[in-house]
């Protein structure tokens, strides 16, 4: 089993259709079998009321039959004796002719067994049929005559048709002539009450099929619907996500093509033109060498300190571009530097605090938190009228922590969610998320604090020792 | 004046730039340039051999950087003056340098005598900083604690991780002597007096359970 399930590896889509699913299909399922034992018990029941009724109304008139022949000569019966021969001739030929029906007929019987009367059925008559059964081996005449002889009654037996000779199930009405010593019955085949039944039942068997066929339609079509939102939700969100990804790519090809730019315009417009000016003061110089005019070794001086120019622009550059000190001291000593600036440059107090250890956090965090420390530096500079801002950086249990407080006056909701403002802090947002840490920004009419947390995994390890420093995990990039 | 002349060290990964420094300083007699190595390394394996009295040390090398070499060696020589040699002029380089034992900070773009009187000055004990360019190379005090330098960095995540002075003399190649120094100061440095303590104040900074395997 557990074989079975490491080797089906689902997909975050797949596992929230099965999700979907597979409760609906369980419901489905359950729902079906509950629907199904209701409804054969519902047509049992229904069928077996159809049948019993229907037989009711065929004794019923199997019984007012019978009454009826008795009555109608009960004249001739009341007024003859137990030997009046002539008088039971009579009714034999009454009861003879009242045949009805295709298949409806009287027949008599006298207590011996010896069939008296059988109009459809006339090879019987005055043959003795005591001890006769049908084919399942129910006692059909002596039953009969007993029930009769009891004050009358219903029997059920099989009987072969009068027009077809096929047996079928007859039931039978039968009382007695007592002083004639006579059962005298009519009975009905019931085939077409069983036919009539089992039509009923097939009809109901029909009607379950029809409303499993209901069931299974309405499952597939909820399906069909579970797939096709999933199928819908899938491709919008991966469309989302694909616009995103083009915006972030432009954002990212803009950023750099702007930097590019920059740091071209300030190769070209500081440096170049400063080093033109040295090639000019040491082309004098030698000319004035060649001359041995005295005035060339300050053609040189001015050389020598356009150059110095140079360096110094160049170190200004590079510092823009990515302060050596991150680098090479830590995140701590580099924002040291930038609140240095940031407090020279604005006029704004601005307090830096930080633990002993230093160059703890790995490449990624510790330029993502200069770079947030940057933005929000800036965001404060521009919009937040604050006059003291504090940073504060350590590290603990669970990583490390950059903490930025102002007590400017704060920005609203709305304006964070505004594309154009809320670009700096989404780019703060992104490279938290790329760092899988966490950023909290809490913003009010007394100021911000944005709170920046990396994980352990950011965290270099302690190094384990080893004979020379080399292992340090400090990078040194070459100057 | 003393008869002999300072036996100087440079240490620069520029050929250009050290062969230019040792050009220039080469004119002076009371100046021997006892060699020039490309890297921290280099200058650690040979700072016994070559026995200087002043090592010009650039503060980014490949490798072993200058603030590393410093440390590891004075605790090889002490008797060694340190004067780094620098392109950067933020003042947490200089305060760094210092900490970490330099003598003196000199900006690779100050006129070429000023190196010379740098070497001067720190010859004779004081503590040189460079006047140069940028004018505000004062360290100032990083924050209320004095900050830890690598190698007591280094000695105080051993320790924390239960190393003895021995075990950590041993790991980093370093005399027991010297381990006792280093833990002297960073209890110093921290207010903390005993090593249980040293170990809790690893923990709850995180820099003892970091993996380093951040995506």
């Amino acid at each position: 089993m557990k074989q079975i399930l490491s080797r089906l590896h689902f997909s975050y889509g797949q596992k929230l259709f099965l999700l979907a699913t597979l409760p609906l299909i369980g419901a489905v399922a359950a729902i079906s079998v509950v629907v199904a034992l209701q409804s054969q018990e519902l047509a049992e029941r229904e069928v077996r009321t159809l049948e019993s009724q229907l037989i009711d109304v065929k004794k019923q008139e199997l019984k007012n039959y019978v009454t009826l022949a008795r009555n109608s000569f009960y004249y001739i019966y009341g007024n003859a004796a137990p030997d009046d021969e002539e008088s039971k001739r009579k009714v034999m030929q009454i009861l003879a002719a009242m045949i009805y029906g295709s298949e409806g007929f009287f027949f008599v019987y006298d207590y011996e067994g010896n069939n008296l009367v059988s109009p459809r059925q006339t090879d019987m008559i005055n043959q003795n049929w005591a001890g006769l059964s049908d084919s399942t081996g129910t006692p059909v005449v002596d039953e009969l005559i007993r029930v009769a002889r009891s004050g009358g009654g219903y029997h059920t037996y099989l009987w072969p048709k009068p027009s077809t000779g096929e047996e079928a199930q007859m039931i039978t009405y039968v009382t007695s002539f007592p002083s004639w010593r006579w059962a005298v019955g009519t009975g009905v085949f019931v085939d077409d009450v069983i036919k009539t039944v089992a039509a009923s039942k097939s009809e109901v068997e029909a009607r379950v099929r029809r409303t499993f066929f209901y069931i299974g339609g309405i499952t597939f079509a909820s399906l069909l619907m579970v797939f096709g939102t999933g199928m819908i939700i899938n491709v919008r969100e991966r469309r989302l996500a694909d616009a995103k990804l083009k915006s972030l790519t432009q954002r990212v090809f803009d950023a750099q093509e702007e930097e590019r730019g920059r740091v071209a315009r300030e190769l070209h417009d500081s440096i170049s033109q400063i080093l033109v000016g040295v090639r000019y003061g040491l082309e004098l110089a030698k000319k004035r060498f060649a001359n041995n005019d005295p005035r060339a070794p300050e053609a040189m001086n001015r050389g020598i300190d356009s150059l110095s120019g140079a360096i110094q622009e160049v170190r200004r550059i590079s510092r823009d571009l990515r302060p050596g000190v991150l680098d090479d001291l830590g995140l701590g000593p580099a924002l040291k530097a930038l609140t240095d600036d940031f407090s020279t440059r604005t006029g704004i107090e601005t307090q830096f605090s930080t633990v002993v250890f230093r160059n703890r956090l790995d490449q990624d965090a510790k330029i993502a938190l200069y770079r947030i420390a940057q933005e929000a530096l800036t965001n404060i500079e521009r919009h937040s009228g604050a006059n003291h801002v504090t940073i504060d950086l350590r590290g603990h249990r669970s990583g490390a922590t950059m903490t930025i407080a102002d007590n400017g006056h704060g920005f609203e909701t709305a304006r964070r969610q505004n594309p154009r403002q809320g670009l700096g802090l989404r780019n703060m947002q992104e490279r938290v998320e790329q760092l899988e840490g966490s950023l909290n920004i809490q913003s009010a009419k007394t100021g911000t604090r944005i709170s920046v947390s990396v994980p352990l995994t950011h965290l270099l390890p302690p190094e384990t020792g080893s004979t020379s420093a080399s292992k340090k995990p400090v990078t040194e990039a070459p100057e | 004046m003393s008869t002999a002349p300072i036996r100087l060290l440079i240490v620069d990964d520029h050929p250009m730039v050290a062969d230019g420094i040792e050009a220039i300083l080469e004119g002076y007699d009371d100046l021997e340039v006892v060699g020039v190595l490309c890297n921290g390394q280099e200058a650690i394996d040979q700072v016994e051999t070559l026995n200087p009295d002043v090592i010009l040390l650039d503060l980014n090398m490949p490798g072993v950087g200058g603030l590393t070499a410093t440390e590891i060696i004075l605790e090889r020589r002490p008797e060694t003056r340190i004067l780094i040699l620098s392109m950067h002029d933020s003042p947490e380089y200089i305060s760094s340098a210092l900490s970490h034992g330099a003598r003196g900070y000199v900006l690779k773009d100050v006129p070429t005598e000023e190196i010379k009187t740098a070497i001067d000055a720190v010859m004779r004990g004081e503590r040189y900083l460079c006047t140069g360019a940028s004018g505000s190379l004062t360290p100032e005090p990083t924050g209320d604690r004095e900050p830890l330098t690598s190698r007591e960095q280094t000695v105080l995540l051993q320790l924390a991780q239960g190393k003895s002075n021995k075990e950590v003399a041993a790991e980093l190649d370093i005399s027991v002597r010297t381990v006792e120094t280093h833990r002297k100061n960073i209890k110093r440095k921290l207010g903390i007096s005993s090593t249980a303590g040293l170990t809790r104040y690893a923990l709850e900074h995180g820099v003892l359970q970091g993996t380093g395997h951040g995506l």
